[in-house]
């Protein structure tokens, strides 16, 4: 029971998914800044900004629905923490592992994108509403290549549980290496579902000002950012899980050491990722996805199926 | 409480986002100050960055002599961001109205308007001006949290 609450509250759960969550943005900003040739920001800046924040004025605008209003951000945080609890990080199993536990992680993973559309829908400013519908426009063109990626890597295993894909992939080493495909599309629909650069059509700022993020301010405002940092490491975390099983089930202190190597190299990829392209239009970007990564995910499963039949008997 | 209050202070010194707000400027100084943001100045140094909102913003970037059509503009923007906000006249015509001052349609300088907390003088103020005036104002904070005490 007491250990439980450990896992939730201290570690690996809220205390440190929050800290690391807010070093991998500064990670991620200070990687932007040295390939455009700046200098970046210092490494406490995503705490400065988050604690600058909480110290501000909350704002809730006269014409919105307050109760939505003020419920969305912390419902959006919320499910992004508890789908960090289901992932196994450096063990073959995690505090709540069950069976099907891989549909509830990509579930929860979901309901953040939803969290900032209700956000978005009731702060009732024209932006808003334009961003927040292009974030749920946006979800069905990434969310299919995401899911057929990741389930792919299940396929294969024969599991519908992250504890049984990792079990399956600690059983047979290097099989990951046939799921590559997957983690490039999975990766590629990871950059729609954090709102990165090629995608981050929702909160453009140049076009709707910051999509459905405009009403927002004080508190509300650092949820949501720190929503989408913890969002950017659980969908990392399943991401490593799935793509890169290996390294679990050692020494604890080793295990940890690669886990975070893990995390920091998928990181490191989504800011190299988001500096190298320029932002799509909502139709491109649709368009891109179900002509491309669609494909690329079926391929995937095709390569499963018949590795499952040769590989497997 | 005066720890919690040094470390807000703190963020606030370190976490300073700007909202870019031309109330009628001809263009010179608005020019200065995007090139202030851009990498070779790089602001973000500082914990600077450009928001789009001023729901998101902590201090106002004001260039320009406030014309009489700007004015309600102007004290809506201000008034739509969240506490605690700064604002920074840029250039001669947003500190005093400058060469514009006594136009028909011109209401003079920005703190006829809004309360301004730090002024940057030049036509059109520097990149290195405008950095200076900002790195200022937010020492100016760091004292006022002392001198309350």
């Amino acid at each position: 029971m007491l250990g439980s609450l450990f896992y939730i509250i201290v570690f690996p759960g809220l205390i440190f998914l929050i800290t690391f969550a807010l070093i991998a943005e500064f990670i991620d900003r200070k990687i932007y800044a040295r390939l455009q040739n700046r200098v970046g920001p210092p490494w406490f800046q995503p705490f400065a900004d988050f604690i600058k924040l909480a110290g501000k004025e909350d704002i809730v605008p006269a014409d919105s629905n307050a109760k939505m209003f003020k419920v969305a951000p912390i419902f959006a945080l919320a499910s992004a923490i508890t789908a960090f609890l289901y992932i196994p990080l450096w063990k073959t199993s995690s505090l709540l592992s069950f069976k099907g536990d891989i549909i509830v992680v990509l579930y929860l993973l979901t309901l953040p994108t939803l969290a900032f559309f209700i956000g978005g829908w009731y702060s009732t400013s024209l932006y808003s509403r334009i961003g927040s519908v292009r974030s749920l426009t946006q979800l069905f063109a990434y969310e299919v290549p995401l899911f057929m990626g990741i389930l792919a890597s299940a396929l294969l295993a024969d599991t519908w549980s992250l504890k049984g894909l990792a079990e399956f992939y600690m059983a047979h080493p290097w099989f990951w290496v046939f799921n590559l495909l997957g983690f490039g599309v999975a990766l590629i629909s990871l950059l729609g579902k954090l709102e990165k650069v090629p995608f981050d059509i929702p909160e453009a700022e140049t076009e709707v000002v910051a999509g459905g993020f405009t009403e927002y301010s004080g508190r509300m405002l650092g949820f949501l950012r720190m929503t989408l940092d913890v969002e950017m490491i659980a969908g990392s975390a399943l991401l490593a899980l799935v793509f890169f099983p290996f390294g679990l089930n050692v020494n604890p202190v080793l295990g940890f050491l690669i886990f975070i190597a893990k995390i920091l190299f998928i990181v490191s990829l989504i800011s190299l990722l988001r500096t190298v392209v320029a932002r799509l239009r909502i139709d491109q970007m649709i368009n891109f996805c179900w002509k491309f990564l669609v494909p690329l995910a079926l391929l995937q499963l095709l390569l499963n199926l018949i590795l499952k039949g040769v590989l497997l008997k | 409480m005066g720890l919690v209050k040094k470390i807000v202070t703190w963020a606030r010194i370190k976490s300073p986002w700007i909202l870019h707000f031309n109330t009628g400027a001809c263009n010179a100084c608005d020019i200065e100050i995007i090139a202030a943001l851009t990498p070779r100045y790089d602001l973000e140094r500082f914990g600077v960055v450009l928001k789009g909102t001023p729901r998101h913003a902590d201090v106002l970037v004001c260039s320009g002599p406030v014309t009489k059509q700007i004015e309600d503009r102007l004290r809506r923007i201000y008034e739509q961001m969240p506490e605690p906000k700064f604002v920074v006249a840029v250039g001669a015509c947003a500190c005093s109205g400058g060469v514009t001052d006594g136009c028909y349609n011109v209401a003079s300088g920005i703190d006829k308007v809004i309360p301004v907390s730090a002024y940057i003088p030049g036509c059109p103020a520097s990149p290195k001006a405008i950095i200076d005036g900002v790195v200022k104002l937010l020492a100016s904070l760091e004292e006022k949290e002392e001198v309350k005490k």
